[in-house]
């Protein structure tokens, strides 16, 4: 795999790379699968609401709503296996094999790489975390500055990583009821039952209310962020997000000169 | 006209009055002068409106078509007439069964209903207390009163014109094709929707003052927290409502046993066999049975799926209130973007702490 410019520019605008066509088209299967899990599956959780039988007549009814929901949640399963793969091929390559032919492959160095790895939380988001709420409460002008990954990142990242062991083998034994009943006990289906339904609760709210708060409602996404179909960040973006990872590429670039102050939101700051 | 034409034209329209009338049931007191009227109606002395209209094209199609008014009012022999009693079912009606060339009547239903969990007598013969609240016919086969015919799971209701050919190819006279055919297929079918039927055991099992003298869970909120009743909610036809699991399989559907009962559909030996009937969990194993249907989330009778439930709602929870909270603040934030307590100087250089540690990136 190549490695991607993490500076363009385009008709004098400045724009950061952030995602590869690889993973965006793995964020097209993941949203479409979840999506189509959830309006195939909130109305057989609330059947007793005014919305839930228009939708899931909609949707296909009793017949074919199921079908969409299992089809659409294996593909969900597949991509996650799939990803899983995928970030643990990149690893090794990128950095074990590396320090493999460099002779320095120890168990201490093997954790080191593990630990310092993009996604993997770490001290900075600590800091982050508690920043931000001193912002918040007005306890300092600053707002946090985030690297190439914030912490809110990180944990959108991983809640399909909690999620999903819970809820694809719970959906996968409910759905193989008869065939998994030989081998276990009916009191599983309760509770997979529970584990399936109350997660997704979970998953749904968070997607519905934080995740497209991130990306759409905030005042300066909306109506949506483009970052996910063009794998780019723009500057002001970048300011606002990453300032942190903006400094450090810009300087990398050799344009220090150039590197905006930061903002929070729409506002630039009167220092 | 003369006498002659006139007394001819009144015969033709008696005749047709008259036999427009037979062609259902043989109105001989001649009710419906009266229950023709859709207002018939009155108050009655505990302050219930009753209403008395008898719609003729549910009842010409319904299984009682051609049983007369007084075969089951036998009360009633004049007219205008007293408030009549309730109906007893278990009478003897003037049709004769073809069959056995009995007089038919209800009775092996109602003594089916009386062995069953339903019945008003114990074992030893003895009334069961608060036996006015158990059902008896009409408690369950209520509305509408004179259905025509209804469903079966996935199957569309109605006489089948291709079907009833094969019967007409012989019985040309009259309707006595349509009526044996809907009196035979309409025991085949099933006269309610599984949703339709819910509603029809949650007239008592969700009363809370029926549970609560009866010592009953709430067996219908349980139920429609199940996949079973979450489908059947939302109209399917091929999902099992209450009777599918608490009759035995080609049983009597009055014959509804309690669970200590050893040849209850559900009593604890019983459930597997249940379970896998045809057209159901056929391919299920036995253990299939410990799946438990009418949960209800009590921390005694249920602790793993209590603590289930604490647990993910605890999360659920934790979760949003803490994304929710700094969603609020930062739109609000947004409102005063400079102002602080204490105010920062501005620079553009990082210190290391805010860089981290260096790295690569993955791709």
């Amino acid at each position: 795999m190549h490695k991607f410019e993490k500076l363009v520019f385009r008709d004098g605008e400045k724009f950061y790379y952030r995602f590869s066509i690889h993973q965006r088209v793995q964020h097209i299967f993941l949203f479409t699968s979840v999506i189509l899990l959830a309006l195939t599956g909130f109305p057989l959780r609330h059947p007793e609401e005014a919305w839930s039988k228009p939708l899931y007549e909609f949707m296909g009814g009793t017949e074919i709503a199921p079908m969409i929901h299992r089809l659409a949640g294996s593909v969900l399963l597949i991509l996650f296996v799939y990803h899983t793969i995928y970030w643990i091929v990149l690893f090794m390559k990128n950095r074990i094999l590396p320090l493999k032919r460099e002779g320095k492959l120890t168990i201490r160095s093997f954790f080191h790489q593990v630990l310092s790895m993009e996604m993997i939380p770490n001290k900075k988001d600590l800091y982050d975390i508690i920043h931000l709420w001193k912002y918040l409460l007005y306890f300092t002008n600053r707002p946090p500055r985030h690297e190439r990954m914030s912490w809110r990142e990180k944990f959108d990242y991983f809640a399909p990583y909690w999620g999903i062991p819970i809820l694809g083998p719970a959906g996968f034994v409910l759905w193989w009821r008869d065939e998994f009943s030989h081998i276990m006990p009916g009191f599983v289906l309760n509770i997979a039952y529970i584990m399936h339904t109350d997660e997704a609760l979970l998953a749904v709210l968070f997607l519905f209310f934080v995740h497209w708060y991130n990306v759409h409602y905030a005042p300066e996404k909306f109506p949506a962020a483009t970052v996910w179909l063009t794998g780019y960040l723009t500057e002001d973006e970048m300011i606002h997000e990453h300032y942190a990872e903006y400094v450090k590429v810009m300087i990398e670039h050799g344009l220090e000169e150039e590197i905006k102050p930061q903002h929070f939101g729409g506002a630039t700051y009167q220092w | 006209m003369n006498i002659q034409q006139t007394g001819v034209f009144w015969i033709i329209i008696f005749c047709l009055f008259v036999l427009g009338q037979t062609a259902n049931a043989k109105d001989e007191l001649n009710c419906t002068m009266c229950h023709k009227h859709r207002g018939l109606s009155r108050i009655d002395e505990n302050g219930k409106f009753r209403l008395f209209y008898i719609n003729q094209d549910l009842f010409s199609s319904s299984p009682h078509r051609r049983n007369r008014c007084s075969d089951c009012h036998t009360d009633i022999d004049r007219i205008p007439h007293k408030p009549a009693k309730k109906v007893d079912c278990t009478q003897e009606c003037h049709i004769t069964e073809p069959s056995g060339k009995k007089k038919f009547s209800h009775k092996t239903i109602a003594k089916t209903l009386s062995e069953s969990v339903h019945g008003r007598y114990k074992w030893d013969g003895t009334l069961k207390s608060h036996q006015q609240d158990l059902p008896g016919c009409k408690d369950c086969h209520d509305q509408p009163l004179y259905r025509p015919l209804s469903f079966y799971k996935g199957e569309s209701p109605g006489i089948s014109k291709r079907g009833i050919s094969r019967c007409k190819s012989c019985h040309k006279t009259g309707d006595f094709a349509e009526s044996f055919y809907e009196h035979i297929t309409s025991r085949l079918h099933k006269s309610r929707s599984p949703r339709e039927l819910v509603k029809v055991c949650a007239k008592c099992h969700g009363d809370e003052e029926i549970r609560k003298r009866h010592e009953l869970d709430d067996v219908i909120t349980s139920y429609k927290e199940t996949f079973h009743g979450k489908m059947v909610e939302l109209g399917s036809e091929r999902t099992p409502d209450c009777l599918d699991c608490h009759i035995v399989y080609g049983e009597n559907v009055h014959l509804i046993e309690s669970q200590t009962v050893a040849t209850s559909a559900i009593y604890q030996n019983n459930l597997a066999t249940t379970c896998r009937t045809a057209e159901c969990h056929e391919k299920a194993g036995p253990q299939l049975a410990s799946f438990q249907t009418h949960v209800t989330y009590s921390r005694e009778k249920y602790p793993v799926q209590f603590y289930m439930l604490i647990f993910f709602k605890g999360l659920l929870a934790l979760v949003m209130y803490f994304f929710l909270a700094l969603i609020f603040l930062e739109l609000l934030r947004r409102l005063f973007p400079c102002f602080s307590w204490n105010k920062e100087e501005y620079h553009a250089a990082l210190d290391h702490q805010e860089i981290g540690h260096d790295k690569a990136t993955d791709e």
